[in-house]
C-alpha cells in the first residue's frame, strides 16, 4: 500500500487476467488497492434496503464464512405446506405426457363461467332444488351473465329474463338473490376482479388498479391504423352476419310456408276424399277462382331493359359517323357546299329547349351522339341506308343484339309525348326534359326522343323515351330530319353546316321536310341529327373528302390544320372509344390511299371550301387549306362544343370561326381569330413548308376554348409530305382525338404552354394509332387513322414540328 | 432516511431526516394532538418485541404504520426499522415498549413516514452511485463492511439528506408539494383512528385513506411535482405521473403510500401451501379482508373461499401453467407464457408474485413480458415453484425482470436454478444479460451466489497450458456465462479475486475461496441441463406488438 505512488490502470475487460492459485499466490500485501482503478460496481439494490440489518448480516457472514450459516439467513415470513385437504381438493391425477406440453392458444377460452359458487349460494341452491332442479354450473352461468351484463347499474329483472334462458320462476329467484347478494357485496362485482383504470386518469395513483394499458408510448400509429382497419372489418363482418341472419330468417319462413303448403295440400286431399271428388271436378271449380286470384298476386314479370328503351350505345359509332361526315364534308366541300348547311342543320337538330344558345350546344352535342346512338339503337331494324363501314361493324362489341327467347316489350305509349303535333309540342318540353328528337345517320332513321349521356370511356349512351309518335317518327325520320336539320341549321345558325354535310340525300330531305322544320322551329323543338354524312355515299365521298383534305395539306406543303381541341368537357361529347377506331382502321387505310391518290382533287375541294370562308386567307391554297381546315375544325369544334355550355359554345364557335368556317351557325366570316389568321397566314406564307396548326381549344374555367394555335412549320416538301403526313397524322390525330377521348382531353384541356402541348402531342403520338379519330380529311392517316368523324378535328393538322402560337 | 443506519437506530437516524424535513410548513398533526393523551398513533416509534431466527427476543425499534381495532383489541402495524418490510406485522399492545415511545413531532411527522428505510421515496439511481462510491471503498473487505455499518452510514446521511435540502430551499413550491403529500399521507392513516370501532377496520381505513387522497384535487398534480422532483433526483426517464413503461420493477417510490407499504393479504392458499405474503399486492380490494385467499394452484385464479375454489376446480382442467413447455428434466419443467396472449394467467401470476416482490410494479399490463414458470411435477400436475419474467425486448440487456421462488420452495436451490435457466436462455439468444434493478436483498444474495459459483467454476476449470499460468479476460467470462460484464467485475470484486500485482491485474484464488466453492457446489445438485432446453428465441422487434 505504501508503495502506491502510482495509479493503477483501469481494468481492461479485454485484457487477459492471469490466475494465481494457492501457493502461487503472491503476497497480497504487495497487491495494490484497486479501489480507485476498478470502479466499484453497484449492488443493484435500493440503497435503503442495502443497509438492512439482515442483509448486511448475511453478507458479512458470507464474506467471513464463505458460506451461509443458518442463523445468517435473511428471515422471511413462514409458509406452511400442510394443507391436508389438498388431495380432496385437487382430485384425480395428471399423467405427465411424454412430449413437451404445447398449448394451443385458443384452447384457453373455455366457456366456463367466471363466477364460482360459494357456500351461501349453495344454501340457496339447496333450497331451490326442493322445487326444481338447478345445477351449480347452471347457477353460476346465471350469476355470471348477470354480473357481466351489469356494470354499476344492476340489470333489471326484465333484462335478466332476456339474458337468462331459464324458467321464469327460477330467474326470479336467482335474480332476487343476486340483487340482495350484490348489495351486500363489498366489491364492485360478485366476481372479484382487478380494478380497472379509468380513462380520466383519476386512478393513476390508485394502488389497487393494476395492469393498466400501455397507451402512451407503445400505442403507435401503426396500431391505430390496425384498429381502424379491424374496426371496419368488424363492421363489415357484422353487416354480413346480419345479412346472413335475414337470409336464414327468410329461409325459415319459406320452409314454414312449405310446410303449410304441405298441410294444406293434405287437407285438400282429405276434403276431396270426403267429398268424393275423385274426378277432380270440384277441385277444378275451386281452382278457377283461385287461379284468378293468383294472377293478381303474381308479381310482374321481369322486363328486359328494352322495356324502358334504355339502350347503351357506344360513342364509337357516333364518332365514326362524325368522322365520316367530316371527312365527307371536307371531301365534298366542293360539291356539297350547298348541301352542307342542311346536313349540319340536321345534325344540330331540333331541341325543344327554349334557350337558344344551349339549344344549339345541345344540338351540336347530340348530333354526334345521335349518330352513334342511332346506329346503336337500330341495329335490329334493318337500316335502309347502311354504309359498308357501318355494316361491317355497326355497333362493335356493344351492338345490341336480340337475344333468343327474350321478350321485348313495346314501348308504352301512354307516357309518350306528342312531338310533332303543334299543340302538343309545347308540352313536350316538360315531359321530355332533355329528350330531343333524335336521328341516326347510319340506319337513317329518327329514333324519336332520346337523351344523350356520356358513359365510361367516352361512350355515348342514348336514353330513349317512347312516345306515341314513335311510329310516325320512324316513318318520317330519315328524310324529314334532313330537311329539318338543314332548315333548323339555317335558322339557328348561319348556314355553315350545309356545305360540309350536304349530300344528295340531304338535299332531297330538305325539300320534303321544310314544313316540319318550321314546325319544329316554332315549337323550338330540336331535332338532333348527326351531320348527314350520307354514309351511303360515303365511300366515294369520304375518300374524296379525305383526299381533298390531304391534298389540302399537302398543297400547303404542310397542311395547316387547325384542330380545335375541345375542352375536356367538350371532348367528352364526341368521345370515341378506341375500339371503334380500330374497327374502322382498315377502311381508313383504304380511304387514306384513295386520298393520297387524289391529292390534287383535294385542292379543288379546298377551293370549294373556301367559299364557306368569307374571310378566306389571301392565297387560294392557303385559303383552301384554312377553309378545309376550318370546316373540319368547325365540325370538330361543333362536336366539341356540343357538350359545352352555351356561352362557351358561342365563344368557341367564334374562335373557331376565326380560323374557319362557322360551325355552329356562326357565320364563317364572323369569327376571325387573329391568331389563327396569323398562323394561317404564316403558314400560307411559307408554302414550301409543311406547317401544321393545331388549334387547341383548351377548356378553362372561363371559356371552353383557348385557341392556341399550334403552328408547326415543317420544312418538308410536298413529296416529303407523305412521310411527314404520317407524323402529322399522328399529331393531328392526337389533337383531334384528344377532344374526343377523355384521356386526351384532359391533356388538351390543360392550359398548356407550348411545351406542354408539344409534350402532350409527342406523348400522344405513340397512342395515336389506336386512338386517333383520324382527321380523315386533312390527315393522311395511314395505318393509324380511322376515318371517323373526329377526322374533322384532325383536319389540317399535318405537322412535323408543333408550335404554339 | 433509509441509508442513515446508525448503530443506535432511533436517534441517529432521525436527526438527519428531521433536519431535512423541518423546513416544510408544519402540517396539522393529529398525532400531536393525540400523543399527550398517550395514544399510540401512526408515526410513533418505539421498540417492539420480536423473536429472531435464533428464537431470541429482541426489541428493535419499530414504527407504527397503522392501528386497527378488532373486537376492542387494538392491533398495531409495525415496521421494524432497518428490517425488511416483509417482517412488518400486526402486533398487540403487549409487544410495544411504551416507555421508549417517540411521538412524531410536528415537524418530524414527515420524517416519521419517510423515515422508513424501505419505503421512503428513493432516489435509487442517483443514490446508488453514491452508495457505490461509498461502498466501493468499503465493501470488498469484510472489515470495511462493518465500517459501512457505522462510519459510512454517517457519511451517507449527508448525501441522503441533500436531495431534500435543495428542494426545500430552492423553491417554495416544491417543499409545499412535498409537505402536502406528506400531509396527505399522514392524515390518511390518522383518519382510520376514529373508525376504530369497525370490526374490519383496517382495510376500510385504507380505503378511506385512499379516498381521501383521491379526493384532493390537487393531489395528483402535487404528487406529480413530487414525482418530478424525484425524477430530477433519481430517474432519468422522467414520467411524472405514470411510471416508466419498461421493466417490471419500481425504483421510484413516489407512488408509495401507506396502502402499498402495508401487506394487505393475510394468507394465500396455493395448492398444498399456505403462504404469508410479504408485501402489498393489488388483489381485488374486497378480498383483502379475507383471512385466506384461495388460489387455484394451476391457473392461479383467486377465490374468496374454499367453496369457490372447489367450484372453480370443477371447471378448471389445467394441470400445468398454460404455456409451452420448453424445458424438462426430471420433475423440473419450464413453461413459457406470453404476457400478451395469456393475460389472465400472467396477471394472476403477477398478483401472486407481487406478494413477495417489494419492488415489482403491476402498474402496466403484462404484454411486453414473457413468463418462464418453473414447475415441479408430481402425480397431481405441474406445481409452480417459481418463475421469472423477461421483457421481450429489453433496451438495457435485462434478461430477467422479476424472479421469484415461492416461499415454500425457497432455500432449496430453486432460485439458483431459475437464475441459471435465465442465463441459459441468454446463451441461446447469444446475448449477455443482467437482472433488472433494483435487486432485493434476497435477489442480490442469490445472484451473487450464482455469479460467484459460475465464475469460480470457470476459473477453476482453467488448465494451465504448457506450464504457463492460465489466464482469461473478463469478456471471455462474460461470453461463456452470458453474465453481463459489469456483473462479472462486481463479482470478482465482491469475491476479492481481483488484485493489482506487478503492474497488472491478476485473479487470485485463495484456498478458502476454492474450498468454499467446492463445498457449495457439492450442495448444488439442481442444475439446468442445456440439452433439455427446447427454446427458439423470437425476434420480437420484428413484431408489431409483443
Amino acid at each position: 500500500m505504501s508503495k502506491l505512488s502510482f495509479r493503477a490502470r483501469a481494468l481492461d475487460a479485454a485484457k487477459p487476467l492471469p490466475i494465481y492459485r494457492g501457493k502461487d499466490m503472491p503476497d497480497l500485501n504487495d497487491c495494490v488497492s484497486i479501489n480507485r482503478a476498478v470502479p466499484q460496481m453497484p449492488t443493484g439494490m435500493e440503497k435503503e434496503e442495502e443497509s438492512e440489518h439482515h442483509l448486511q448480516r448475511a453478507i458479512s457472514a458470507q464474506q467471513v464464512f464463505r458460506e451461509k450459516k443458518e442463523s445468517m439467513v435473511i428471515p422471511v415470513p413462514e409458509a406452511e405446506s400442510n394443507v391436508n385437504y389438498y388431495n380432496r381438493l385437487y382430485k384425480g391425477e395428471f399423467k405427465q405426457p411424454k412430449q413437451f406440453i404445447h398449448i394451443q392458444p385458443f384452447n384457453l377460452d373455455n366457456e366456463q363461467p367466471d363466477y364460482d359458487m360459494d357456500s351461501e349460494d349453495e344454501t340457496l341452491l339447496n333450497r331451490l332444488n326442493r322445487k326444481m332442479e338447478i345445477k351449480p354450473l347452471q347457477f353460476e352461468i346465471m350469476i355470471d351473465r348477470l354480473e357481466k351484463a351489469s356494470s354499476n347499474q344492476l340489470v333489471t329483472l326484465q333484462e335478466a329474463k332476456l339474458l337468462l334462458n331459464e324458467d321464469d320462476y327460477l330467474i326470479k329467484a336467482v335474480y332476487d338473490y343476486w340483487v340482495r347478494k350484490r348489495k351486500n357485496c363489498r366489491g364492485p362485482s360478485l366476481i372479484p376482479q382487478i380494478k380497472q383504470e379509468k380513462r380520466d386518469g383519476s386512478t393513476n395513483n390508485d394502488p389497487y388498479v393494476a395492469f393498466r394499458r400501455r397507451t402512451e408510448k407503445m400505442q403507435t400509429r401503426k396500431n391505430r391504423k390496425n384498429d381502424e382497419a379491424s374496426y371496419e372489418k368488424m363492421l363489415k363482418l357484422r353487416r354480413e352476419f346480419s345479412r346472413a341472419i335475414t337470409i336464414l330468417e327468410m329461409i325459415k319462413r319459406r320452409e314454414k310456408t312449405k310446410r303449410e303448403l304441405l298441410h294444406l295440400t293434405l287437407e285438400v286431399v282429405e276434403k276431396r276424399y270426403h267429398l268424393g271428388d275423385y274426378g277432380g271436378e270440384i277441385l277444378n271449380e275451386v281452382k278457377i277462382n283461385r287461379s284468378e286470384k293468383e294472377l293478381y298476386a303474381t308479381p310482374a314479370t321481369l322486363h328486359n331493359g328494352n322495356h324502358h328503351k334504355v339502350q347503351e350505345c357506344k360513342t364509337k359509332h357516333p364518332h365514326h359517323l362524325s368522322l365520316k361526315e367530316e371527312a365527307s364534308d371536307v371531301v365534298r366541300q366542293k360539291k356539297k357546299y350547298p348541301k352542307k348547311p342542311k346536313a349540319e342543320a340536321l345534325i344540330t337538330s331540333q331541341q325543344p329547349t327554349p334557350e337558344t344558345l344551349p339549344v344549339i350546344n345541345k344540338s351540336d352535342i347530340k348530333q354526334y351522339d345521335f349518330h352513334s346512338s342511332d346506329e346503336d339503337e337500330f341495329p335490329q331494324v334493318p337500316s335502309p341506308v347502311s354504309e359498308p363501314e357501318e355494316e361491317n361493324d355497326p355497333d362493335g362489341p356493344c351492338a345490341f343484339r336480340r337475344r333468343a327467347g327474350c321478350q321485348y316489350y313495346a314501348p308504352r305509349l301512354d307516357q309518350a309525348n306528342h312531338s310533332f303535333e303543334n299543340s302538343e309540342l309545347a308540352d313536350l318540353d316538360k315531359l321530355r326534359y332533355r329528350h330531343c328528337l333524335t336521328t341516326l345517320t347510319v340506319p337513317r332513321r329518327c329514333i324519336g326522343f332520346a337523351r344523350r349521356r356520356i358513359g365510361r370511356g367516352g361512350r355515348v349512351i342514348m336514353d330513349r323515351i317512347s312516345t306515341e309518335h314513335d311510329p310516325v317518327l320512324k316513318q318520317i325520320d330519315p328524310e324529314m330530319l334532313n330537311g329539318f336539320s338543314s332548315s333548323s341549321q339555317t335558322i339557328d345558325f348561319s348556314s355553315n353546316f350545309t356545305r360540309t354535310n350536304a349530300s344528295n340525300k340531304h338535299c332531297e330531305n330538305r325539300l320534303s321536310l321544310s314544313e316540319i322544320l318550321s314546325n319544329i322551329r316554332s315549337c323550338r323543338l330540336q331535332c338532333f341529327q348527326p351531320r348527314l354524312l350520307n354514309l351511303q355515299d360515303s365511300d366515294s365521298e369520304e375518300c374524296t373528302s379525305r383526299k381533298s383534305g390531304q391534298t389540302v395539306n399537302n398543297k400547303r406543303v404542310s397542311a395547316a390544320s387547325v384542330a380545335l381541341l375541345n375542352t375536356s368537357k367538350n371532348g367528352i361529347s364526341g368521345g370515341i372509344t378506341e375500339e371503334q377506331f380500330q374497327t374502322h382502321q382498315q377502311q381508313l387505310v383504304q380511304m387514306q390511299r384513295q386520298q393520297l391518290a387524289q391529292l390534287q382533287q383535294k385542292q379543288q375541294s379546298q377551293h370549294s371550301s373556301q367559299q364557306t370562308h368569307p374571310k378566306a386567307q389571301g392565297s387560294s391554297t392557303s385559303d383552301c387549306m384554312s377553309k378545309t381546315l376550318d370546316s373540319a375544325s368547325a365540325h370538330f369544334a361543333a362536336s366539341a362544343v356540343v357538350s359545352a355550355p352555351v356561352p362557351s359554345r358561342s365563344e368557341v364557335a367564334k374562335e373557331q370561326n376565326t380560323g374557319h368556317n362557322n360551325i355552329n351557325g356562326v357565320v364563317q366570316p364572323s369569327g376571325t381569330s387573329k391568331t389563327l389568321y396569323s398562323t394561317n397566314m404564316a403558314l400560307s406564307s411559307s408554302p414550301g413548308i409543311s406547317a401544321v396548326q393545331l388549334v387547341r381549344t383548351v377548356g378553362h374555367t372561363t371559356t371552353n376554348h383557348l385557341i392556341p394555335a399550334l403552328c408547326t412549320s415543317s420544312p418538308q416538301t410536298l413529296p416529303m409530305n407523305n412521310s411527314c403526313l404520317t407524323n402529322a397524322v399522328h399529331l393531328n390525330n392526337v389533337s383531334v382525338v384528344s377532344p374526343v377521348n377523355v384521356h386526351i382531353n384532359t391533356r388538351t384541356s390543360a392550359p398548356s404552354p407550348t411545351a406542354l402541348k408539344l409534350a402532350t402531342v409527342a406523348a400522344s403520338m405513340d397512342r395515336v394509332p389506336k386512338v386517333t379519330p383520324s382527321s380523315a380529311i386533312s390527315s393522311i392517316a395511314r395505318e393509324n387513322h380511322e376515318p371517323e368523324r373526329l377526322g374533322l378535328n384532325g383536319i389540317a393538322e399535318t405537322t412535323v414540328a408543333m408550335e404554339v402560337t | 432516511m433509509a441509508e442513515v443506519v446508525s448503530p443506535v437506530p432511533g436517534a441517529g437516524r432521525r436527526e438527519p431526516g428531521e433536519v431535512g424535513r423541518t423546513r416544510g410548513p408544519p402540517v396539522a398533526d393529529p398525532g400531536a394532538a393525540l400523543s399527550p393523551q398517550g395514544e399510540i398513533i401512526e408515526g410513533c416509534r418505539l421498540p417492539v418485541l420480536r423473536r429472531n431466527q435464533d428464537n431470541e427476543d429482541e426489541w428493535p425499534l419499530a414504527e407504527i404504520l397503522s392501528v386497527k381495532d378488532i373486537s376492542g383489541r387494538k392491533l398495531f402495524y409495525v415496521h421494524y426499522i432497518d428490517f425488511n418490510k416483509r417482517l412488518d406485522e400486526w402486533v398487540t399492545h403487549e409487544r410495544l415498549d411504551l416507555k421508549k415511545i417517540q411521538f412524531p413531532k410536528k415537524e418530524a411527522k414527515t420524517p416519521t413516514k419517510n423515515g422508513l428505510p424501505g419505503s421512503r421515496p428513493g432516489s435509487p439511481e442517483r443514490e446508488v452511485p453514491a452508495s457505490a462510491q461509498a461502498s466501493g471503498k468499503t465493501l470488498p473487505i469484510p472489515v470495511q463492511i462493518t465500517l459501512r455499518f457505522n462510519l459510512p452510514k454517517e457519511r451517507e446521511a449527508i448525501p441522503g439528506g441533500e436531495p431534500d435540502q435543495p428542494l426545500s430551499s430552492s423553491s417554495c413550491l416544491q417543499p409545499n408539494h412535498r409537505s402536502t403529500k406528506r400531509k396527505v399521507e399522514v392524515v390518511s392513516p390518522a383518519t382510520p383512528v376514529p373508525s376504530e370501532t369497525a370490526p374490519a377496520s383496517v382495510f376500510p381505513q385504507n380505503g378511506s385513506a385512499r379516498r381521501a387522497v383521491a379526493a384532493q384535487p390537487g393531489r395528483k398534480r402535487k404528487s406529480n411535482c413530487l414525482g418530478t422532483d424525484e425524477d430530477s433526483q433519481d430517474s432519468s426517464d422522467g414520467i411524472p405521473s405514470a411510471p416508466r413503461m419498461t421493466g417490471s420493477l419500481v425504483s421510484d417510490r413516489s407512488h408509495d403510500d401507506i396502502v402499498t407499504r402495508m401487506k394487505n393479504i393475510e394468507c394465500i392458499e396455493l395448492g398444498r401451501h399456505r403462504l404469508k405474503p410479504w408485501y402489498f399486492s393489488p388483489y381485488p380490494q374486497e378480498l383483502t379482508t379475507l383471512p385466506v385467499l384461495y388460489l387455484c394452484e394451476f391457473c392461479l385464479k383467486y377465490g374468496r373461499s374454499l367453496k369457490c375454489l372447489q367450484r372453480h376446480l370443477t371447471k378448471c382442467d389445467l394441470r400445468h401453467p398454460p404455456g409451452n413447455e420448453i424445458y424438462r428434466k426430471g420433475t423440473i419443467s419450464f413453461f413459457e407464457i406470453d404476457g400478451r396472449k395469456n393475460k389472465s394467467y400472467s396477471q394472476n401470476l403477477c398478483l401472486l408474485a407481487k406478494c413477495f416482490l417489494d419492488h415489482k410494479t403491476l402498474y402496466y399490463d403484462t404484454d411486453p413480458f414473457l413468463f418462464y414458470v418453473m414447475t415441479e411435477y408430481d402425480c397431481k400436475g405441474f406445481h409452480i415453484v417459481g418463475y421469472f419474467s423477461k421483457e421481450k425486448e429489453s433496451t438495457e440487456d435485462y434478461n430477467v425482470a422479476c424472479i421469484l421462488t415461492l416461499p415454500p420452495y425457497q432455500r432449496r436451490g430453486y432460485g439458483k436454478l431459475l437464475i441459471e435457466f435465465s442465463y441459459e436462455l441468454s446463451k441461446v439468444e447469444g446475448k449477455t444479460g443482467t437482472p433488472e434493478k433494483p435487486l432485493s436483498d434476497l435477489g442480490l444474495l442469490s445472484y451473487r451466489s450464482y455469479w460467484s459459483q459460475t465464475i469460480l467454476e470457470i476459473l477453476m476449470g482453467l488448465k494451465s497450458e504448457s506450464g504457463e499460468r492460465p489466464q482469461i479476460t473478463i469478456n471471455e467470462i462474460s461470453e461463456i456465462t452470458s453474465i453481463k460484464k459489469e456483473d462479472v467485475i462486481s463479482t470478482l470484486q465482491y469475491l476479492n479475486l481481483i488484485n493489482y500485482y506487478k503492474g497488472q491485474y491478476i485473479l487470485t484464488l485463495s484456498e478458502d475461496i476454492v474450498d468454499g466453492h467446492e463445498r457449495a457446489m457439492l450442495k448444488r445438485l439442481l442444475r439446468i441441463d442445456s440439452k433439455c432446453l427446447h427454446f427458439t428465441p423470437k425476434d420480437w422487434s420484428k413484431r408489431g406488438k409483443w
